[in-house]
């Protein structure tokens, strides 16, 4: 190995230098280069519905499957008897026919596995997945492929996040300096202490109760029932007293026939809420038969306040959006107090200085001078951030905290995976294949942000 | 000339007899922790007038950079302070005082009138950008001109320098040169603005032998030719001799000695001065070998005869020294530095003395010489 120039420094060109003789840094390049590429280039494919027989789907690809189809093992893979049987049954009828024919059985033979050639020939045309089928029959390449592209993408989104309120956060304490440095980074120390798993599930967990009240309105519609329910019996001058549970004087567990008082003054309530004629409400609240008079505020609350529209997708984006809030929100830590500490020794150069001397405002100096020196440390560092959010997001995901299915992650895919191995049949490959995956991009990315760290230092590069 | 002079509402003519700046008892402390605060610099006084080239020279730690760095208000304060003094400069829109003037203020100012070169040329550029972004930003953060006049600019001050094939090395990063083109850049930089004045803080001290006497060129002939003023920082009296007009000499933040180069070469009165001189290693003839070991400053200072030879030693003036113990008679002031003052004791020749009774009947002026010198061969 040819001997490193001792007078390398972090120039553009040392580093481009160092990086060159970097072998698992370029692997590692290259392989991510071609699974981001696959995942997110695959997204537009996986998230959207695939063609069925019978007319178009509305089911996502990755969530598309065939129950009958369920755990079916990687097509390379020798079938069991069992799942030959099923592979069997799953040929279309015409061509399991021709198939008999041409072997002179019937359907029926065929399909109980009576003649071993017909049988192979059978397996060779049913429909088989390269990776396997999982639980309910969806191909668990396009699974993975469209949890790469979930995990990849928290993963990114929720390192930039830690970048940006990182460098941010540390380039102001050590710009600014003297007790306010000291503060902000004791508030940093304090967050090192703090357990952060727990934090980030409890972000999440209180992030779930806002979703909640913010998509389905429980919190809205009780509002709604009760400040009604006082309107009314406000109006409603003879409450009939009972032993059942009342609400403000009226009793709900009564019935409520359409000539009730509360049933009336119900649909009028509803009719001012909806801007429909009292008629209009009072045929729509007419439709719930036998109810007593508590069904019959649930079914005005459910008109006077509907779910949000859209609410599943609503649900799994705002998740989504929680999660990668709340590893970004945790994982900033280390960047700020790397950039702080980059900050601390670039403030004292004579070229900081020069700038001052020369008539340049704080705030140019911190952007034009400052944060570009600061560059470096920023690419190593998000580059080592991303396979620590990934990693994060896959835990919580395992857990059932993060993203939730149907959606599919690394994570959660390999926690169903796991569920699936069992003694009386393994169905490795739900579990494997997530693993595998998550586990080599998690590798490449940390020798790419290794060796990005070598390249920008250099003390480590004239080893 | 006649143009400019219409086309200004106030037409000022260059008024080379008025001092461009004047240092009046300046003093600026750093906190130390829980010791009491250390006293960079007390009581000193200098003016500089237009053209001419103001040294300061002075042992390492003596408060040089701190007189300079007040100047554009670049100590950082906290730790500093500045206990005491003003610093007047005739700015474009009249006298101001620099150490009152307010944050934009004091900006529009720096590398604007007042430019400054540092010592370290190999770490005072940005290591991100070209040598051209540096230069025609200095540009562009006083002047209103466009991109394509501020390049113009910049390769006119390029050249000015003396960088040779300035268009092409606009482009090229600071590490593609070496430290004397870094200073000659750093120059370009500072010269970009035609400030009136240029504080250079041991512009050479970080360069080889050879390069250091061209970048002194340099400045002394970009100083000529535009009507600017130097403040040139250095503890290397063999520069000082060539390359300036007035000298002032310090020790321990205070100013001991100020006068005219030649008559400081040729008459120093304050015996650090003459321990100064002493020490300067000299070419000596044949004959003169037989003693041929330097003489060192502590020889000189040592020696108490040598500080009863001030004119007016009879009555009692003597040069301040911080090592001695005060004279009998002091008389201070009740003020910092009050036992010392800046004495004229001869035309044109100030001493810093201690304040005794007979310093304190004499009538003293400010530190003021308007002195060039005459065009250098
Ligand atoms: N930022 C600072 N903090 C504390 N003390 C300082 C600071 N800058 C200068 N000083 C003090 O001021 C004195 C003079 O420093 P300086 O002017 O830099 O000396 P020089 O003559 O070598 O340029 C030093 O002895 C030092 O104790
Ligand atoms: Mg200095």
């Amino acid at each position: 190995m040819a001997e490193p120039d001792p007078a390398s420094t972090p120039t553009p060109n040392g580093a481009s230098r160092q990086w060159r003789r970097n072998v698992p840094g370029l692997v590692g390049v290259a392989f991510l280069a071609l699974l981001v590429a696959a995942c997110l280039g695959s997204l537009p494919w996986t998230l959207t519905a695939a063609a069925s027989a019978g007319g178009a789907s509305t089911v996502p690809r990755y969530n598309a499957g065939d129950p009958s189809a369920g755990r079916l093992p990687p097509a390379w893979w020798p079938p069991d008897a069992e799942q030959s049987e099923r592979l069997v049954s799953l040929v279309p009828a015409e061509q399991l026919q021709s198939i008999a024919d041409h072997y002179g059985i019937t359907a029926d033979d065929l399909l109980h596995a009576r003649n071993q050639a017909a049988t192979a020939e059978a397996i060779r045309s049913a429909p088989k997945p390269i990776l396997g089928t999982d639980v309910l029959g969806r191909s668990l390449l396009v699974r993975c492929l469209a949890g790469g592209g979930i995990s990849l993408g928290i993963g990114i989104a929720a390192a930039g996040i830690s970048v940006i309120i990182g460098t941010l956060y540390g380039a102001f304490a050590g710009y600014v300096g003297g007790k306010t440095d000291a503060v902000l980074m004791r508030i940093v120390d304090i967050l090192y202490g703090l357990p952060y798993i727990l934090l980030v599930v409890l972000i999440a967990v209180a992030s779930d109760a806002l979703i909640e009240e913010f998509v389905s309105r429980s919190g809205a519609r009780d509002a709604w029932s009760s400040r009604t329910v006082a309107q009314i019996s406000s109006q409603i001058s003879s409450p009939t007293p009972g032993p059942s549970p009342r609400l403000e004087g009226i009793d709900l567990d009564q019935p409520a026939p359409a000539d009730d008082p509360f049933t009336r003054a119900l649909a009028a309530e509803l009719s001012r809420e909806t801007h429909r004629t009292e008629d209009q409400a009072r045929e729509q609240l007419s439709r719930h038969v036998d109810a007593t008079r508590g069904d019959l505020l649930a079914a005005a609350a459910l008109l006077a306040r509907p779910p949000r529209e859209g609410l599943a997708s609503a649900r799994v984006f705002l998740d989504v959006c929680t999660l990668l809030l709340a590893i970004g929100g945790v994982s900033w830590l280390t960047m700020a107090r790397v950039i702080r500490g980059q900050v601390l020794s670039l403030k004292g150069q004579p070229f900081v200085e020069a700038a001052r001397a020369a008539g340049a405002s704080p705030s140019r100096i911190f952007g034009r001078h400052l944060l570009p020196n600061l560059l470096g440390p920023i690419i190593v560092y998000a580059t080592l951030t991303v396979p620590q959010a990934i990693l994060q997001e896959s835990f919580l995901s395992f857990l059932g905290i993060g993203v939730k299915p149907p959606l599919p992650s690394w994570g959660n895919l390999a926690a169903e995976g796991l569920s699936e191995l069992n003694s009386f049949r393994s169905n490795w490959w739900l579990l494997l294949f997530p693993c595998l995956l998550l586990a080599v991009s998690l590798l490449a990315l940390n020798f790419v942000g290794e060796g990005l760290r070598e390249a920008f230092d250099p003390k480590r590069a004239r080893r | 000339m006649t143009e400019t002079a219409v086309a200004n509402a106030t037409p000022q003519p260059p008024n080379t007899q008025a001092p461009i700046l004047s240092v009046q008892s300046l003093a600026v402390s750093f906190e130390n922790g829980r010791a009491p605060r250390v006293q960079a610099v007390d009581g000193v006084r200098m003016t500089i007038y237009p053209k001419q080239t103001l040294a300061v020279v002075g042992e390492s730690g003596c408060g040089k950079s701190v007189t300079a760095l007040s100047m554009l208000q670049l100590i950082p304060r906290p730790p500093g302070r500045f206990d005491r003094g003003r610093i007047m400069f005739r700015s474009d829109r009249g006298p101001v005082d620099l150490l009152t003037l307010g944050a934009r203020e004091i900006r529009e100012i720096r590398g604007n009138e007042i430019a400054m070169i540092f010592q370290e040329p190999m770490t005072s550029l940005n290591p991100v950008y070209t040598i051209g972004n540096q230069i025609t930003e200095a540009i562009l953060l006083h002047q209103r001109v466009g991109a394509a006049q501020a390049r113009e600019i910049a390769i006119k001050a390029m050249s000015d320098v003396g960088i040779p094939d300035p268009e092409r090395r606009l482009k090229a990063y600071p590490h593609q040169f070496s430290g004397g083109m870094r200073q000659r850049v750093m120059i370009a930089m500072a010269l970009a603005c035609q400030p009136r004045l240029l504080l250079a803080d041991e512009p050479t001290t970080a360069l080889d032998v050879t390069i250091q006497a061209q970048i002194l060129e340099l400045i002394t002939g970009l100083k000529d030719s535009r009507d600017m003023a130097v403040m040139l920082i250095t503890h290397d009296l063999g520069v000082v001799a060539e390359n300036s007009d007035v000298v002032c000499v310090m020790y321990a933040g205070r100013v001991v000695e100020y006068a005219k180069v030649f008559d400081l070469y040729d008459a120093p009165l304050h015996p650090y001065t003459r321990g100064l001189l002493a020490s300067i290693p000299k070419m000596r003839t044949k004959a003169q070998t037989r003693q041929h070991r330097l003489v060192t400053i502590r020889e000189i200072v040592d020696d108490e005869t040598q500080f009863r030879q001030l004119p007016g030693a009879e009555n009692g003036v003597r040069p301040w020294w911080p090592w001695h113990k005060p004279p009998a008679d002091l008389t201070p002031r009740d003020e910092p530095a009050g036992d010392y003052d800046l004495l004229e004791v001869a035309p044109e020749h100030w001493v810093g003395v201690w304040r005794t009774d007979a310093v304190q009947h004499r009538e003293s002026r400010e530190p003021d010489i308007g002195y060039r010198v005459p065009a250098r061969a």
